[in-house]
């Protein structure tokens, strides 16, 4: 049949395609959320967008805990008893249309009273009334058609940061007194003696002067005050020249119009200042899209189901759990704290945690640790901890995490500023002794023409300029960097150490190897008709790679859940499963295997290989040129073969670390004076990440990173890793060759200040443009070599 | 020539007012999202006396 | 307290859509009539208030503040409603505003052609309209910003900034450029004299451009431009800075008006680099809304509205380009009192304001009386007529303005003008201005289509008066807002009302500012032999200024080797400082006249007046024959000069006693160096001239420039 996209998705509807009004819906979710509107007049969300939905999750009990009041009061923003207000987040805002319906809430559930959305920000902003509806119901209404709000601690914990908008006041002002200030000073360029002007001059000149001061005090502010600090810690940053450079510009011009002795330069004060803080202001805008904000709570269950003594359900917030509580674990539903299996079988999948793909089996009495996601059916857990004593949080509240926000290795400006500044000191006082020998009166003119030309503007944007544009152009790359100096510690390494499971295997399906004497087609389609009836994962797995027989019937099957399978099919009875199923003596092979046994005489194994990820052999190629490879692996030698031929012969290979293991590794190569960069994934790297120079999470889905790195990478990009590290080495010659450039300017603006003739007019014309000129070349350079190199 | 005082000054109050205004909007939240009001001036809000889909869909159009 | 149900008022928005079709007729009818008359000087043989001079400021105003105007609060009181869900903030304002402008509208159809007339261009109304007009302005502003405080909608859509903008500045530009002293009910004298008044004058000239002829269009723009092609504007950031950087620009660029004249030269040269500067904010728009098409070029191939404003948002590019090159000074020389200037506001008016009106009008019309357009055909066939219309007025002036300039400048190896006798210049390009009415023609045309179209619109149509729509009320959400997190209303509706007080505490200040600036005489400098008009001269110079000569005749000759051969030394700021108001000009289809002074003696004067083509045979002057029949009135001579002494100027005690006096000797003066023509015995032997106008106008022409000897400088 022909491909029919879906009219509210626009996913392709397979076989299944359902009809409804003559349109195609690939699923019922689809088709509901198409009925819901249609019933509300709320079609018209079809006009703005070609089949603007996204595919509805399933919701059931999924958000009970809306209803306990305690969590529901954190989420609500505004409760006064009649009305309430909550903010959501929902990442499936992708379209105007989706802004046309959610502002139509209100027809869908009456107890809505209005509802806006911040497009950018993917928020909306609910108002509804509290005796009409509930928290509840709106979660569960929006999620029905497919506007699944994300809730987590975190939101409940209600850190509403408060947006901050200094800076744009900061900018707008400067912007607007530096247009007045060039509008007035230009006059004096164009004509010197003028009978008017010259009765108009000390106006001007007053008005200039009352336009800058509001900029030097309020626009100015940051960097006065971070120049202070610096000098209080006997640092020489950046911002040290500059605000001498303002300080200087300003009492000097003041001076100026007081003794009537020229106009002063407040346009160029102000339009540095204004140049500055644009660079400022882009830099901002570069990072606010990646937000490192969010912890590991982020994908705890914000609320569970305890039982009481009376077996009665209750749902409490995660923080009320205390030791010794009884839990009920749903299916999918994460384990918030370690505890004890107390009945149920369970089947968890700790991928989130460390990587590993393999869901683990845990039986009654087993220890189960918080951050699995439980896969097959309803468990009950007994707690051993409180949440924040739990195997995880210990590791999370680690101190090499806190280390890590402080690390600050001095940037490149910085360092160079030191030199900089000195320089530009001596030259000042030299010039200026010189001159008071020469002609005492243009002396102090000619030290504060120095101090006013060497300001380092462009020196300042160019780095910000060159890494921001990087970071964006990474971030298009799916190359997530926390800050710009993330891109200076990259450059700096010269070794890499990854984590195997999930870093450069993938989670997502497995080789299959068959181990044991050969199995007749026969034997083959029984044990895929047995497998059939199986769930498992491993047994789905198998299924899909055993060869297509048609299916025989099968009897007496059974499964005992993370054991293993039998059934009998055409009298042969198969059996699938781990040793202890089959009761033999375990082997010392240390990779997930099932065993067969045909009419219960052993056969052989079913071996599940991890796949590796796609051009990982040719990026080791590559950065074994360069770079000292590691390979730290959480789980057991079995890969070690495959490992091998995959890797350089001079790269080291480490099994069965476990996470301090990793850690301790990472340190010693730093003692031996190395650069690391760490590559992992999930939390139980998180210590090696954050001890690494650079930490890079790799992850499937870069929603799913530990909080400790600098980085995150999607994972399809692995094969570009040698490429992002040889273009942040480039971008920072990119950098160094614009402070080649900046100096030219200081160097020429230099000459006129020394011999004692830097007028207004040079001042004015040559800040601006050494400013501008720095960031068009740096922005277009990091543009031109970012192609090259991500195209070779 | 004194007129140019009066222009001057003129001018740079009615610049100082939009600036005014300017920093009020943006401290009114007016700027924080610059997206969807250009989408939601879209919208059509009159409500058809008879009530059917269809004087909904023209509307919106 | 669910969400509240409310009405959009639709009627005052269908009264102004009528206002502006009609007002566009006459117009756009004026407009043409005028051209004509560049081709037919006689056919109006006479008739005094259908005399270029009178009609000309008719057509100006009736095109900016009827049509524009009215096409801008169509479109304000539909979107403002709409953008802040609301309805406006009282009927009964919007009623008062409505009649109000239609009534001043109508008088200036009056006054202007009777020759009330206050010279000043854009500004031409008299003194009782002027009020009248801040008067129903003040209502509008009471009104929008009453409905930006009622609004249901928090955010402040960006047009809706475009509207406050215009209605704050015209405001104040308006007041202080019309600051004029009464001397009767309809004559008035600026209290400005010679380059201060010059300037203040194209301050609000250029501003008057900015902010109501783009501001407010700009505004409606991003209102009806994405609302007709249904899709978002291109970038809504964008939109923002282009606002808040054009309003910072804007104010600054008015002196590139006067490059080259009296004014100082740095001044000249601020305008010049702002009004360069205001190419990037203007074309920031202007690829803003072409870009919101981008992806629905198949809706403008057959949706007419939207073609409307494709070549609407293009003129706008064009003028806005146009209007800095124009400022630079070597290519102002050329442009500069020439057709350029005519062919530069018009692709303004006809496209850009025209056309946006036009689109505007055929979107609204079918969602006003709830019905489909009547022919989209005749839409589309009207598009072709006007955008044909354009073309053919533009370009002809274009050449026509090139032509003349570079006639004007050519000189001979021996130093003598090429075209030493102005007519030639004038004659050559008539087939342009043949070209230019025919233009016009089509465009008016193509207008006539849109009011028949809208009328069978209407008729076929249900006038629904009240839109039922409905909104939660924004009080509710916000007064729960959490505290800091946003501003409450009554907040946000302190800061309004703060800077409209501030806004008053403007004009009342600039005002203070002013008087005591303007009464001081030392701030003047002088030229010791410039005088003060006689009566008689002054009464001549009132009639120059009713039949509108400053409409052709420039008074301010430039520095140039070509203008100072042609017309005589250059002109000095101090040789202006009594004229209340100044008669610079912006256009010379006939000479300058600054120094026509003793050129000729009164008979030529008296026959030229009579019939231009007996002393300049192909003149296009028209003949002011009632100049001839008509007595001075002498009744106002010595309140006239009262005022003048009020605004500084330097009359002696004697002048004041005995100013009809002293005019009656001046003008029998003139009669009998008249009467040493045998050819005016002959004629008007009899009759005694000396109380007729004619007198005071040759009068005041033969004083002309005549105070400074050439060679002599003033001391500026």
């Amino acid at each position: 049949m022909q491909k029919e996209t879906c009219y509210h998705c626009g996913a392709d509807c397979n076989s299944g395609t359902i009809y409804f009004d003559d349109k195609p819906f690939c699923c019922n979710g689809c088709k509901t959320v198409y009925e819901i509107l249609n019933q509300n007049e709320l079609t018209c969300y079809y006009d703005f967008e070609q089949a603007p939905g996204t595919i509805p999750a399933e919701i059931k009990g999924k958000y009970d805990y809306l209803d306990n009041e305690e969590i529901a009061d954190k989420l609500i923003e505004f409760n006064d008893g009649s009305t309430s207000v909550v903010n959501f987040y929902i990442p499936s805002i992708h379209c105007s249309s989706c802004i046309w319906v959610l502002e139509n809430l209100d027809r869908l559930n009456k107890g809505v009273k209005t509802t806006l959305v911040n497009f950018p920000k993917k928020e909306i902003r609910i108002t509804f009334k509290n005796e009409e509806t509930s928290l509840k119901d709106i979660v569960e209404l929006i999620t029905s058609i497919g506007y699944e709000p994300f809730i987590s601690l975190e939101d409940s914990e209600g850190k509403k940061a408060k947006i901050d908008r200094t800076l744009l006041y900061q900018v707008a002002l400067a912007g607007f007194a530096f247009g007045n200030i060039m509008m007035l000073s230009f006059p004096e360029y164009f004509e010197v003696d003028e009978f008017w002007l010259n009765k108009y001059k000390p106006f001007f000149r007053f008005l200039m002067f009352a336009f800058s001061v509001p900029v030097v005090v309020y626009s100015a502010k940051d960097y006065l005050i971070s120049a202070y600090k610096g000098l209080k810690h006997n640092i020489l940053n950046i911002d040290v020249p500059i605000s001498l450079g303002i300080l200087v510009l300003f009492t000097r011009s003041t001076y100026e119009i007081i003794s009537q002795t020229g106009p002063g330069y407040f346009d160029s004060l102000t339009g540095l200042i204004f140049f500055l803080l644009l660079g400022k202001v882009f830099q901002q805008r570069t990072y606010n899209f990646l937000s490192f904000e969010r912890d590991y709570k982020s994908y705890f269950p914000i609320a569970i189901t305890k039982i009481n003594k009376d077996n009665s359900h209750v749902s409490i917030p995660v923080h009320e759990i205390e030791k010794g509580d009884r839990l009920l674990i749903r299916n999918e539903e994460i384990i918030p704290v370690d505890g004890i299996m107390i009945n149920g079988d369970a089947l968890l999948d700790y991928s989130f945690v460390t990587g590993e793909s393999m869901p683990v089996t845990k039986i009654s009495g087993d220890k189960v640790f918080a951050g699995g996601k439980q896969t097959s059916g309803a468990i009950e857990i007994e707690v051993l901890q409180s949440v924040t004593q739990s195997y995880l949080t210990q590791l999370w509240s680690n101190d090499i995490f806190s280390k890590n926000n402080t690390k600050n290795i001095k940037n490149i400006t910085d360092s160079i500023s030191k030199y900089f500044t000195i320089i530009i000191l001596f030259i000042a006082l030299f010039a200026g002794v010189y001159w008071f020998f020469i002609d005492k009166t243009i002396a102090f003119q000619v030290v504060s023409a120095v101090l006013i030309i060497a300001c380092p503007c462009a020196l300042a944007l160019s780095a910000p300029f060159a890494l921001g544009n990087m970071l964006r152009i990474f971030g298009k790359n799916k190359f997530y960097l926390k800050n710009t100096n993330v891109i200076e510690d990259i450059s700096r390494i010269n070794t890499l150490v990854f984590d195997k499971t999930g870093t450069i295997t993938t989670n997502k399906g497995s080789k299959i190897s068959y181990e044991g004497e050969h199995l007749n087609d026969l034997e083959i389609e029984s044990i895929k008709s047995v497998l059939r009836s199986s769930n498992h994962p491993l047994s789905r797995m198998l299924y899909e790679h055993l060869p297509k027989t048609e299916l025989m019937e099968v009897k007496n099957f059974k499964e005992i859940l993370g054991k293993g399978i039998q059934g009998s099919v055409n009298d042969l009875d198969i059996q699938l499963g781990s040793a202890s199923y089959m009761d033999i003596d375990p082997e010392i092979l240390l990779s997930t295997f099932t065993y067969i046994k045909v009419n219960n005489k052993l056969k052989g194994k079913y071996i599940f290989n991890n796949e590796y990820r796609e051009g990982l052999k040719e990026s080791f190629q590559k950065l074994s040129k360069n770079y000292g490879l590691s390979i730290l692996s959480g789980d057991n030698a079995g890969e070690k073969q495959n490992l091998e031929h995959l890797l350089p012969e001079n790269s080291q290979l480490l099994f069965n670390q476990k996470p301090e293991d990793k850690l301790n590794f990472i340190k010693k190569l730093q003692e031996k004076e190395n650069n690391v960069m760490m590559l992992g994934d999930g939390l139980n790297d998180a210590g090696a990440l954050a001890q690494s120079n650079v930490g890079i999470a790799i992850s499937e889905n870069i929603n799913v990173f530990s909080p400790a790195c600098d980085g995150i990478l999607d994972a399809e990009e692995f094969k570009n890793l040698p490429n992002y590290i040889n273009l942040s080495k480039k971008s920072m010659s990119v950098i160094k060759i614009s402070f080649g450039l900046s100096f030219l300017y200081n160097i020429i603006g230099m000459l006129f200040a020394v011999s004692g003739n830097l007028s207004p007019i040079v001042a004015a014309i040559l800040m601006p443009l050494s400013s501008i000129s720095v960031v068009t070349f740096v922005t277009l350079s990091t543009n031109f070599i970012s192609k090259k190199t991500l195209n070779s | 020539m004194n007129i140019l005082f009066m222009l001057i000054i003129i001018s740079l109050f009615i610049a100082i007012i939009f600036f005014i205004i300017f920093v009020r909007s943006v401290k009114t939240g007016q700027y924080d999202d610059v997206y969807s009001p250009s989408v939601r001036m879209l919208f059509e809000d009159e409500i058809v006396k008879d009530e059917n889909v269809d004087d909904n869909k023209t509307n919106s159009k | 307290m669910e969400k509240e149900q409310f009405y959009y008022d639709n009627k005052i928005v269908r009264m102004f859509l009528i206002a502006t079709i009609l007002w566009g007729v006459v117009g756009m009818l004026v407009g043409l009539l005028v051209a004509f008359l560049f081709i037919f000087p006689n056919y109006m043989e006479g008739i005094s208030w259908l005399s270029f001079g009178r009609l000309r400021p008719l057509h100006t105003n009736a095109a900016i503040f009827a049509f524009v105007g009215n096409s801008i609060f169509t479109g304000v009181y539909y979107s403002t409603q709409r953008l802040l869900k609301t309805r406006m903030f009282s009927d009964a304002l919007s009623k008062i505003h409505f009649w109000g402008w239609q009534l001043i509208i109508v008088a200036a159809a009056i006054t202007l052609p009777l020759g009330f007339n206050s010279s000043k261009e854009y500004a031409e109304l008299e003194w009782p309209i002027d009020i009248a007009v801040v008067l129903i302005w003040v209502v509008f502003t009471i009104n929008l910003i009453g409905t930006i405080i009622k609004r249901r909608q928090r955010h402040i859509y960006v047009a809706i900034w475009f509207y406050i903008a215009t209605n704050v500045t015209i405001a104040i530009l308006y007041i202080f450029n019309n600051l004029e002293l009464p001397v009767s009910a309809f004559k008035s004298y600026s209290v400005y004299a010679g380059v201060q008044d010059a300037l203040v004058q194209w301050w609000y000239g250029h501003n008057a451009v900015a902010f109501f002829l783009t501001t407010p269009i700009l505004g409606l723009m991003y209102y009806f431009v994405p609302k007709a092609a249904n899709r978002p504007v291109y970038s809504y950031r964008l939109s923002i800075i282009h606002f808040w950087s054009l309003i910072f620009l804007y104010i600054w660029a008015g002196p590139h008006h006067l490059l080259y004249t009296a004014l100082p030269e740095w001044a000249q040269n601020l305008g010049t680099v702002f009004s360069v500067m205001l190419i990037f904010p203007s074309w920031g728009g202007m690829i803003n809304g072409l870009l919101t098409l981008r992806g629905a070029w198949d809706k403008v191939r057959e949706e007419p509205v939207l073609k409307f404003f494709v070549v609407a948002i293009t003129g706008y590019g064009m003028s806005t380009f146009e209007g800095p090159m124009l400022s630079f000074k070597n290519l102002n020389a050329i442009g500069h009192y020439t057709d350029w200037i005519i062919a530069h506001v018009h692709v303004g008016a006809l496209a850009w304001n025209g056309f946006m009106a036009a689109g505007m009008i055929y979107w609204l019309a079918p969602k006003l009386w709830k019905t489909d357009l009547f022919s989209k055909k005749m839409a589309n066939t009207h598009f072709w007529i006007a955008t044909l219309g354009i073309i053919f007025y533009a370009l002809p002036l274009y050449v026509a303005g090139f032509t003349q300039a570079s006639m004007w400048k050519q000189f001979n190896p021996d130093g003598t003008l090429v075209y030493g006798n102005f007519l030639e210049t004038v004659t050559q390009i008539i087939p342009m201005y043949m070209m230019r009415a025919f233009g016009g023609t089509l465009y008016l045309t193509g207008f006539i289509l849109l009011a028949y179209n809208i009328i069978k619109t209407a008729k076929a149509g249900s006038a629904v008066e009240d839109e039922l729509a409905e909104a939660a009320p924004l009080k509710e959400i916000s007064s729960k807002r959490v505290a800091g997190e946003k501003i409450h209303p009554w907040l946000e509706r302190r800061t309004i009302l703060f800077t409209f007080l501030v806004f008053i505490a403007v004009a009342i200040g600039g005002a203070v500012e002013i008087i005591p600036l303007m009464v001081v005489k030392s701030n003047i400098p002088t030229i010791s032999s410039v005088k003060p008009y006689t009566p008689l001269e002054l009464e001549g110079r009132d009639l120059y200024i009713r039949e509108g000569c400053n409409n052709c005749h420039s008074q301010m000759i430039r520095p140039f080797r070509s203008e100072v051969e042609r017309y005589g030394e250059y002109s000095k700021a101090g040789e202006y400082v009594y004229d209340h108001p100044f008669l610079w000009g912006s256009r010379r289809t006939g000479p300058d006249i600054h120094r026509i002074g003793k050129k000729y003696n009164d008979n030529w004067h008296f026959n030229h007046m009579l019939d231009p083509r007996l002393t300049s045979p192909g003149s296009i002057m028209p003949r002011y024959p009632w100049l001839f029949t008509n007595d001075l009135d002498i009744s106002n001579t010595s309140n006239k000069i009262n005022a003048m002494v009020k605004l500084g100027v330097p009359y002696t005690q004697m002048e004041l006693d005995k100013a009809v006096y002293l005019l009656q000797n001046q003008a029998a003066e003139i009669e009998k160096n008249l009467r040493q023509d045998p050819e005016f015995v002959k004629n008007y032997g009899d009759a005694n001239m000396k109380d007729k106008e004619i007198v005071a106008m040759i009068a005041y022409l033969q004083r002309l420039g005549t105070d400074i000897k050439t060679g002599e400088t003033a001391q500026n």
